[in-house]
């Protein structure tokens, strides 16, 4: 009971931040970035989390649905987008199927390296070939649909908060079902649960399908919002590793794991990024303006999320081995 | 009663040159237990593993309920009615008691709800209805054993395999267990058991079956187990755990 009213209070802030922010391009870009990555990661969880399968390459099917909405609004100006974006789902589903069919087949930890494999033959694909645009990318004009001001920033913030709670919910659904149970014990030991009536690999693609589906969508959606693409923003191996982090850190194998990871972690890019941490450092007396460690950190500060993202995994890992989640959670 | 629920005929299993399992044929009726000894490396763990799928027998059969099943998958075998417990116990350490016997529910039902119905009514069997939300990985390793025997309990199967189930369990423990054993053989379970206390074996086999490095060695009733002069020079005279 007390979840449903949380949940409720939430949802119910969600819609409404818009309309307390007003039109403020800047926050509501943030934001917009912090539910994508929330359900970028939560939709990695269902994979990672749940069945123990760590992907590094989920901006392959990010990119597939970027990609493919794109390409073809690009060439049929006239199609609904949300065709576009089945059709995405439909590429990414047909990578994940490949490659989970291939891998999965296998013991041990392939599926981590093969998933960065893949990925990167996606990029260098999507690189070479004419049609994607090389690496010129994609820029999309413009796109109409439902009638909907899609200049404004507002109907990406609710689309993204939509996904968001798709993918919470299939996951909140899936920890209580019959293929939640079994992903969890693929994760805790895969003998004990083939020998236990599970079929490892068909319930493996499933949650790999399920995954990179959801990922998909984000990314087409991502696609229609940014309206420019190149491999480098939708198809690099550093989105494939913040969105893990920011699952790690928020909490692995949680509901709400991903989405407090996303809340900490993308202010905090954004902050690194226009160096508003370089400068507070400096205001506050810590480092010295003209001092070359001062210049050092404006200069190589904002390039350095990545950086930050990793170190404070390994103090994540160090010491909260179960994310930030964890540290509000007693164990049984 | 059906002859053959279980049919190994000329069974080997070579790892590299290594031979583990060497031309060994039994079979099991249905409602009969079936005790399956041999000193430590016999191969007793390999037969299993190779008859429940783990990895297939290099040479030879097994049948199941009349089915050939030496290319089937462990989740196969297991829902076609044969499962077995493991001799180093693999509890799904994050999950509670409860979740873990849930698992092994939903090879008989799709519904949370009927697998929760069910792995209660195993985990009262082997009395671990107080331990049913502790975390799996937190038991001792008595209760762990009990876990295990509940877990497969639950995929409700015909055949049941137990891989040293009262191993490293002390005198009262191993007497729990054989009585839990002895109260679902009086629901008409048919069971193999790998065990090396000889006592435990012959108060509850019908029949037994000693592998020495691979091979059958002899095959029989407790009694004529106990008297048979090859199994005592092999076995209980090679100063084992007896
Ligand atoms: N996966 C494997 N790869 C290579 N050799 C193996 C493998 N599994 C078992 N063996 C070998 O097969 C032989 C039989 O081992 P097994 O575990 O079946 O014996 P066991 O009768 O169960 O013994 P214990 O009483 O100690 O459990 C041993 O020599 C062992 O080293
Ligand atoms: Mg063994």
């Amino acid at each position: 009971m007390k979840q449903i009213a949380l949940v409720t209070i939430l949802a119910a802030a969600a819609i409404a931040l818009p309309l307390i922010i007003g039109e403020n391009p800047y926050m509501t870009g943030i934001l917009i970035s912090v539910l994508m990555m929330a359900a970028l990661s939560s939709a990695w969880n269902i994979l990672g989390g749940y069945a123990g399968q760590y992907s590094f390459g989920h901006a392959a099917y990010f990119g597939a649905g970027a990609y493919t909405t794109l390409i073809l609004l690009t060439n049929y100006s006239t199609l609904n987008p949300l065709i576009c974006m089945a059709a995405g789902i439909i590429v990414a589903s047909l990578i994940a199927l490949i490659t989970g069919t291939i891998v999965f087949r296998l013991r041990g930890h392939y599926f981590g390296l093969a998933s960065i494999a893949v990925a990167e033959i996606v990029r260098l694909s999507v690189l070479n070939f004419e049609f994607t645009g090389g690496a010129q990318g994609i820029l999309l004009s413009d796109i109409s649909l439902w009638g909907l001001d899609l200049n404004s920033k507002n109907p990406f913030y609710y689309g993204m908060l939509l996904v968001l709670a798709v993918t919470l919910g299939i996951t909140a659904y899936l920890r209580t079902s019959k293929t939640g149970y079994y992903l969890m014990a693929i994760r805790e030991d895969q003998d004990a649960a083939s020998s236990l009536g599970i079929n490892l690999s068909f319930y493996k693609n499933k949650s790999l399908v399920i995954s990179a589906a959801l990922t998909s969508v984000l990314g087409s959606l991502y696609g229609l919002y940014i309206r420019f693409i190149d491999t480098s923003a939708v198809l690099d191996l550093r989105l494939s590793i913040e969105i893990i982090l920011t699952a790690i850190i928020g909490g692995v194998g949680t509901l709400w794991g991903p989405v407090v990871g996303a809340l900490l972690l993308v202010p905090l890019a954004e902050m690194l990024r226009s160096n508003l941490l370089g400068d507070a450092l400096v205001k506050a007396g810590l480092v010295s303006d003209t001092s070359a460690f001062g210049i050092f950190l404006k200069e190589n500060l904002a390039h350095a999320h990545v950086l930050v993202y990793g170190i404070i995994t390994v103090l994540c890992i160090l010491y909260l081995p179960k994310g930030v989640l964890g540290l509000f959670r007693r164990t049984k | 009663m059906i002859k053959d629920l279980l049919r190994v005929s000329h069974a080997s299993k070579h790892f590299g040159g290594n031979v583990a399992v060497h031309d060994v044929s039994f079979a099991v009726d249905e409602k009969e237990i079936v005790g399956l000894i041999g000193p430590n490396g016999a191969g007793k763990t390999t037969l299993f593993n190779c008859m429940t799928g783990f990895f297939p027998v290099t040479l030879g059969e097994v049948i199941f309920d009349t089915k050939k099943i030496n290319d089937l998958r462990p989740d196969e075998v297991c829902r076609l009615g044969m499962a077995r417990t493991w001799q180093r116990v693999k509890p799904l350490g994050s999950l509670s008691v409860l979740e873990n016997v849930m698992v092994g529910a939903f090879s008989v039902t799709n519904k949370p709800r009927q697998a929760e119905v069910i792995a209660m009514e195993e985990l009262t069997k082997v009395g671990l209805t107080d331990y049913a939300s502790k975390s799996a990985g937190s038991l001792p390793i008595g209760l762990k054993k009990k876990l295990e025997l509940a877990r497969v309990l639950a995929t409700h199967p015909k055949l049941l395999l137990l891989d040293e189930i009262c191993g490293g369990l002390n005198h009262t423990e191993t007497d729990t267990i054989l009585d839990i054993i002895r109260t679902i053989r009086q629901r008409g379970a048919t069971i193999v058991f790998i065990e090396h206390d000889m006592k435990a074996v012959t108060s509850i086999c019908d029949r037994i079956v000693v592998l020495n490095s691979g091979e059958k060695l002899a095959e029989g009733t407790p009694e004529e187990i106990t008297n048979n002069p090859d199994v005592i020079a092999a076995y209980l005279g090679g100063g084992h755990h007896a």
